[in-house]
């Protein structure tokens, strides 16, 4: 070798001089890396989005005094929000039986009527109460609660008090909550005297996270039932397993595919270049040299492609990430690695494959023949 | 001379070829196995969402309020009217038949409980447990089993479910561990509930004031309480179909096809209003916690794997286009040759394209079949029942190979082409 013609100088006058040949292969290595990257980013970041969307189902831990119907501690609410940390919400709920005019009975309930508006999503309510003191009370009306007072001003008795209130939203759920009537517990603790039974909590995170929010709280009240809603957790630790599983498939499955094909596609192209291959022989060069050269040539690639697919696949996890769970996916440091391995082993075994094919054979056949 | 042509660049050169019909090979399989998965992944995860038990509820239109706290309801027993459970086959008629995949009703009452040493007052609900329903009485009719355990999955049993011989000769009860706990009662104990031997079949522990309560064949408790065939309330659990902007319209005030396409669309809402179709004076409505909590799960989940067979179909739909172009770039020699001896560029453009179809074709067709056998492999392996051939993707799964591979040699072609024939020739690139 001429001692002019150094080795990045060869690297790029090889790299320029088939310039729509290096394009596809670049084309190629940026297609597996951002393919790579956006799967794997998705792949880490499903949990954390998946268990999040399970919060629509509502309050998946309930605490209740041991003796069912009797009141908590006054200072559970502020314990259970303390023990269940700042990402959960904790709802206090307070129940009695009030008589209607034409002494039926009827449930009323005192609630965080905002904690319940952020925890029970699934509430189709027509308007909420705007916390508010005054006479009437203005309450949230379950639909078939409405049906059975007949009118929207009316009084309820409870312990021989009579207090005349108004219902201004009607609340429809399909279950216990349309034969009740809601209001804010401060109104109701003044009316009633009867102080929070249930409080609900909306635990955040995974089945780890959730055990553990369960656990604090059993230790934080001793002496309250803590109950997880078992309804919920299995079911959601199983569909989000099942989720896990399908897109770890996906994406060994596309990794897998598009790594292949871009093996493919580089050893073809390698194998093409067997005359370069042989001229430089020719040439003098050693065969350690040329297997530099042609692996440089192929990590550089590698390399460019990574760059390019990263901030490609990060793009692509994002915007799943928006349309999908409205919430953006962000880039992910930790996954470089991998997905650099991938992109060098594709590159390396491209390189790699035909040069040992072309090892064996003389440098004069190969420029003799086609 | 033609056809000469293509089956002679076929014969001649195997391992190129080979290695596009490779590509293309692989890009389809992924694709279609992605597509079939992304489609049929919200029927999959629908019947895994069954266990959060039922989405519908069925109770007498001329209902009472109920007074329930804590899940008990303390409305008094006599209060209140009741459904037929001799009417309850009919839900399975309506037109989503297929979607109701349990029916569970429920008969709450208050019994006195006596055992050895305490009598005390008890809360116990009538269930379905392993409930025979037939839809007629000939031979043909189809049965079902239904009932409260297969609503709940959820539920943790110990020893059996009562015997449910549908009269009221059955003495086997289920107890909740609370009650049993306070109780002490423990498997096969005996004890007597309004007077009447039971023996305890089971004990049940639900995380729910179900725990609470004692759990009765319902013909035993309609017995109880001189009610015969009757029912509170009926749980449904149905396969829905996430609700959309239609889901929620009032279907009465649609105009007729749009109120055919929301009547014969599985939302929980028209299951609900086809029930209360089939049973008059009854009340269905979609339990909105679960219903729409589905709703969110589903769409999300289903959202989600169609998008990655979407960034799927683009990744493959690229790499094989890459695989294309270099195959063609390979191939510029020939091309020059073919102009020095002549050839049009609608010859060789005719040429090339031809040949690229057929490897499509072939590459697409076996891509296909392998696709649905690998996604019915993923199938059986995540949600443990496969995922069926789906006809409808191979045309789609064709029509893309074609258009990739075209798309993706199409530049390279017309690129050599219009260069000179005599510097191609030269240039031994």
């Amino acid at each position: 070798m001429r001692p002019g013609l150094s080795l990045p100088m060869l690297l790029r006058r090889s790299l320029l001089h088939r310039r729509s040949r290096t394009l596809a292969e670049l084309l190629s290595l940026t297609v597996s890396a951002a393919v790579a990257t956006a799967l794997l980013t998705l792949y880490a970041s499903l949990d954390l989005k998946l268990h999040h969307q399970f919060r629509a189902f509502g309050a998946n831990i309930v605490i209740t005094s041991q003796n069912p119907g009797q009141a908590l501690p006054l200072d559970a609410l502020a314990i259970a929000s303390q023990a269940a940390g700042p990402d959960s919400r904790v709802v206090p709920f307070a129940y009695a039986i009030a008589q209607m005019q034409n002494g039926s009975s009827i449930v009323v309930a005192g609630t965080d009527l905002t904690g319940v508006r952020a925890m029970n999503s699934w509430w189709q309510v027509s308007h909420w109460p705007q916390p508010k003191e005054g006479v009437p009370l203005q309450v949230l009306t379950g639909a078939r609660a409405e049906k059975a007072l007949g009118a929207k001003r009316f009084s309820l008795t409870y312990n021989g008090k009579t207090v005349p209130l108004q219902t201004v939203g009607t609340v429809r759920s399909g279950d216990a909550e349309d034969s009740r009537i809601y209001l804010p517990l401060e109104a109701f603790v003044s009316w009633t005297g009867v102080t929070p039974t249930t409080l609900e909590v909306q635990a955040a995170g995974n089945t780890q996270q959730i055990q553990a929010v369960l656990t604090r709280l059993r230790q934080a009240l001793p002496s309250s039932d803590v109950q997880a809603v078992h309804q919920l957790i299995e079911a959601e630790a199983n569909i989000v397993s099942r989720t896990r599983s399908l897109m770890l498939s996906s994406l060994v499955l596309i990794s897998l595919t598009v790594a292949i094909c871009v093996l493919a596609t580089l050893t073809a192209s390698v194998l093409e270049r067997r005359r370069d291959f042989a001229v430089m022989k020719a040439l003098g060069a050693t065969q350690h040299h040329v297997r530099l050269l042609f692996l440089l040539e192929a990590i550089v690639l590698a390399m460019a492609g990574l760059l390019g697919g990263y901030v490609l696949g990060c793009g692509i996890a994002y915007l799943i990430g928006e349309w999908n769970f409205h919430t953006a996916i962000f880039p992910l440091w930790r996954i470089v690695p991998q997905v650099a391995l991938l992109n060098l082993m594709v590159a390396v075994l491209a390189a790699a494959i035909p040069l040992r094919i072309l090892s064996h054979l003389e440098p004069a056949t190969l420029l003799r023949g086609e | 001379m033609f056809p000469r042509l293509i089956m002679e660049s076929f014969v001649r050169q195997r391992r190129r070829k080979l290695l596009a019909a490779l590509a293309i090979l692989l890009g389809t399989t992924a694709v279609t196995a992605m597509l079939a998965i992304g489609t049929s992944v919200g029927d999959k995860m629908n019947r895994e969402l069954a266990a959060y038990g039922a989405n519908i509820v069925v109770y007498p239109a001329a209902d009472t309020l109920d007074v329930q706290v804590g899940g008990i309801n303390i409305r008094p027993a006599t209060a209140g009217s009741y459904l037929q459970e001799a009417t309850l086959v009919k839900i399975k008629n309506i037109f989503w038949r297929n979607n109701v995949t349990d029916i569970s009703p429920e008969l709450p009452l208050t019994v006195t409980v006596k055992t050895t040493n305490m009598t005390q007052q008890a809360p116990a609900t009538g269930y379905w447990f392993h409930h025979t329903m037939r839809s007629g009485d000939t031979s043909a009719a189809e049965s079902w089993t239904m009932g409260a355990p297969a609503l709940h999955p959820w539920w943790k049993l110990q020893g059996s479910w009562p015997s449910d011989t549908g009269n009221a000769t059955s003495n086997e009860i289920a107890i909740g561990t609370t009650l049993a706990r306070q109780l002490n009662l423990h498997l096969d104990d005996t004890l007597e509930v309004q007077n009447q031997s039971v023996r305890v079949a089971g004990i049940v522990s639900t995380g729910d004031p179900t725990d609470r309560t004692l759990l009765v064949p319902l013909a035993l408790a309609q017995a109880w309480m001189g009610r015969p065939g009757a029912v509170r309330r009926v749980y449904v659990s149905a396969l829905t179909k996430p609700e959309d902007v239609l889901a929620r319209k009032n279907p009465d005030k649609l105009s007729p096809k749009m109120r055919d396409r929301w009547y014969c669309s599985p939302y929980a809402n028209s299951i609900a209003y086809q029930i209360e179709e089939t049973l008059p004076h009854t009340r269905a409505e979609q339990i909105r916690r679960i219903a729409q909590g589905e709703s969110t799960i589903l769409s999300r989940i289903s959202g989600l794997m169609l998008l990655v067979a979407l960034a799927a179909l683009l990744a493959a739909g690229l790499a094989v286009a890459a695989s294309m172009t270099t195959a063609i770039v390979e191939r510029r020699q020939e091309i020059g040759l073919m102009r020095a001896l002549g050839a049009t560029r609608a010859t060789i453009a005719g040429l090339f394209f031809t040949e690229i179809t057929l490897l499509a074709l072939g590459g697409g067709l076996l891509g296909y079949l392998l696709g649905s056998l690998l996604a019915a492999r993923i199938g059986e392996q995540v949600f443990g029942s496969s995922i069926a051939f789906n006809p409808m993707l191979l045309p789609a799964t064709l029509l893309l190979a074609v258009v990739v591979s075209l798309a993706g040699s199409a530049p390279s072609i017309w690129q050599a082409m219009h260069t000179e024939p005599a510097t191609v020739l030269r240039a031994d690139a």
